[in-house]
């Protein structure tokens, strides 16, 4: 049923929508339109005067190794950030929907993390895997890993993800537990007498039957990755050792503001917008087919 | 091919309700047995025990030779009809009916033929074995969780409220379909369902629940025509048998509350002189009196029925309603005497509701 709101006054509707607008346009809009400006200058190093240069800066940024190996780095971080924190956050929801009795708290334990800042995730995991301090770092150590992530940029990798991915189990655990719940218990039953063992279940019944929920949670924790994991990249690694864990935000950052290449890191940002731009009607397309499984 | 037998079958939920209480009766191999009372007496929960989706709290239940309590759903040779027929909304309907023979390691060549044998049976088209539950109506729903329960040839039959969500007409032709199929494949089935008629008219074995015990097993018509208690009597049949108050005053005469008397038959052993009884009398076995003999009567209401007429009204405080076959003239005024034979009253004890 269409739900629509009947205004005497033309203008109330207009004016009811202004502060939302004039928000949007000013801290989103505006700032976007100054990127795509200025990712067609050049400016000096002064920041006195500035160039048009057109698409140079584009040029200069694809002919760039390290901004393909930033890409590369993105693109691993994404898919492990996911990974880790879909396939977690199924398996603690699962566990959850079994014994609801206890949900109540288990829930509430779970949601934490996600209030928790980037940056304090960050932070939080640094202390954890801080060589030669850490609790966790020094159970590696002893397990004789030779542990740094200061060092080595697999082991810096590993950490920032355990960082991005543990601040987002606990959202999508929470959309997994509602995409369980709303699976009718009796499919499970009638499968179950179907001869189908609890794996099998999970496989062939509850796990496609939470696709929609699965997909959308895809979209949104690569768009967590590419956008929002900055604070704890800043946090714990810095981008580094040796731009390991650079990611393509880290760069604009670094390029922009340490590097002083605002130009460059302009053209940075326009083509992450696209990127954000394509997956969000990505997934705006994808629900409103409101998927058919 | 298996009985069912359930021996003092008990069910207390975690949360303390004590569902079902102390449950014995055996259904005999290819027989259809139907579970029927009022909503919440643990018909389902009963069922649920059987197919192994619930935890037995005391007792044992056998299927064959077999006690099964201990004994995962699936490997008990079952298969079970769900009220909401849970069909997997994700695979088509031949998968759906698949799905068990898959799980089984059967191979895909007698899959198929077994599947399409069932839809032969059921009536459902190539074209739709393609199909996704979603795109079927509710009556091939029902026949596609038919098909997926007769494609795995189970030793036994569970059905909980399979027609509750049809309407009215097609709940009648599934009804009549679901007999036929259980005689043609002569499996042993369990069927769960509040509608007195739908279970009077499938079962070969009634057993009547109420709050978690059994008042009564047998034939359909045993029960109709000698109900144990005044629960079963008053649950079977619609409308249901009428009940009055009375006194035992003389062996075959009961002197009923509002002072007139009823004649019944005695029988060997009749309750004694002075006992409380509450006699029963169907509405269908009640007619008008032409003289001034037999219990008075207050016509209140008519309800035409096409089959026959509905009259409501009352014998002293009690409602009573008489069952009158078509073209049977109605009573001329507002009051009427009742033409009760002594062999149709039932005898019931006035305090336990236990039959005489
Ligand atoms: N999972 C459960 N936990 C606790 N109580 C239940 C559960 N399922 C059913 N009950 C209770 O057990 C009683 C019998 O329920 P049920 O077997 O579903 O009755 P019916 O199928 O005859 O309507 C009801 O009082 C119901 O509330
Ligand atoms: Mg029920």
């Amino acid at each position: 049923m269409e739900k629509r709101a009947i205004f005497s006054n033309r203008l109330l509707p207009y004016l009811l929508l202004a502060p939302q607008l004039a928000i949007t346009l000013i801290f989103f809009y505006w700032p976007a339109a100054q990127a795509v400006k200025q990712s067609f200058f050049i400016e000096d190093a002064f920041g006195t005067t500035s160039t048009f240069v057109g698409f140079e800066n584009y040029r200069t940024l694809l002919a760039d190794p390290y901004y393909f190996k930033s890409m590369g780095t993105t693109l691993v971080f994404a898919a492990a950030v996911t990974a880790l924190s879909l396939s977690l956050a199924l398996l603690l929801a699962t566990q959850a929907d079994k014994s609801l009795r206890g949900a109540g708290l288990y829930r509430t334990l779970l949601i934490w993390p996600y209030a928790v800042a980037p940056a304090v995730a960050g932070v939080l995991w640094l202390f954890l895997f801080q060589p030669g301090l850490g609790l966790a770092a020094r159970q590696l150590q002893r397990l004789g890993v030779d542990w740094n992530p200061l060092l080595n940029g697999a082991q810096a990798m590993t950490l920032v993800t355990l960082a991005a991915a543990w601040k987002q189990i606990s959202y999508n655990f929470l959309f997994f537990l509602a995409g369980l719940q709303s699976i009718p218990k009796s499919l499970i039953e009638a499968a179950a007498i179907d001869g189908a063992r609890p794996a099998r279940r999970f496989w062939t019944i509850v796990f496609p039957l939470l696709s929609p929920t699965t997909f959308f949670l895809i979209v949104v924790n690569i768009v967590y990755v590419f956008f929002d994991t900055f604070g704890v990249i800043d946090a714990v690694t810095g981008g580094g050792p040796a731009k390991a864990t650079e990611t393509l935000v880290y760069k604009v950052f670094s390029d922009g503001r340490l590097g002083g290449d605002l130009g460059g890191s302009a053209a940075q940002s326009v083509i992450l917008m696209l990127i954000v731009i394509a997956l969000t009607s990505v997934q705006f397309r994808y629900v409103e087919r409101k998927v058919t499984y | 091919m298996a009985g069912v037998l359930l021996d003092n079958v008990a069910k207390i939920y975690p949360g303390g309700v004590n569902a079902v209480r102390g449950v014995s009766f055996a259904v005999p191999d290819g027989g259809l047995c139907v579970l029927v009372g009022p909503s919440g007496c643990g018909k389902s929960t009963l069922l649920r025990m059987v197919a192994g989706l619930e935890t037995v709290t005391s007792g044992a239940i056998s299927i064959g030779a077999r006690v099964v309590n201990d004994i995962e759903p699936m490997a008990r040779d079952i298969a079970m009809v769900f009220q909401n027929y849970a069909l997997y909304p994700h695979m088509s309907v031949y998968d759906n009916m698949a799905y068990g023979l898959r799980n089984l390691k059967t191979p895909e060549p007698e899959i198929s033929a077994r599947v399409r044998d069932a839809a032969r049976i059921l009536e459902l088209s190539d074209e739709m074995l393609k199909r996704k539950p979603r795109a079927l109506s509710g009556g091939q729903r029902q026949r596609v969780a038919m098909g997926r329960a007769i494609v795995r040839k189970p030793a036994v039959f569970l059905f909980d409220e399979p027609l509750s969500n049809l309407d009215a007409k097609l709940r009648v032709q599934m009804r009549v379909e679901i007999r036929r199929l259980q005689r043609r494949l002569k499996t042993t089935a369990l069927y769960v369902t509040h509608d007195q008629l739908e279970a009077m008219t499938l079962a070969d074995m009634l057993v009547v629940m109420n709050a978690g015990r059994v008042e009564q097993v047998g034939a359909p018509l045993e029960l109709y025509e000698r109900p144990a208690t005044t629960f079963v009597a008053g649950f079977l049949g619609s409308p249901p048998m009428n009940f009055l108050n009375g006194k035992i005053e003389a062996q075959g005469l009961a002197r009923m509350e509002n002072g007139e008397a009823l004649a019944y038959d005695a029988g060997h052993f009749g309750p004694p002189i002075g006992a409380d009884i509450i006699a029963g009398v169907r509405p269908e076995r009640t007619s008008f009196a032409a003289g001034e003999d037999g219990l008075a009567f207050k016509l209140e209401l008519v309800e035409e029925l096409g089959l026959g007429r509905l009259v409501h009204g009352r014998v002293g405080a009690a409602p009573y309603a008489v069952a009158l076959p078509p073209g049977a003239p109605l009573p001329p005024g507002e009051t009427a005497r009742l033409a009760i034979a002594a062999g149709d009253v039932h005898l019931f004890d006035g305090k336990s509701g236990v039959r005489l």
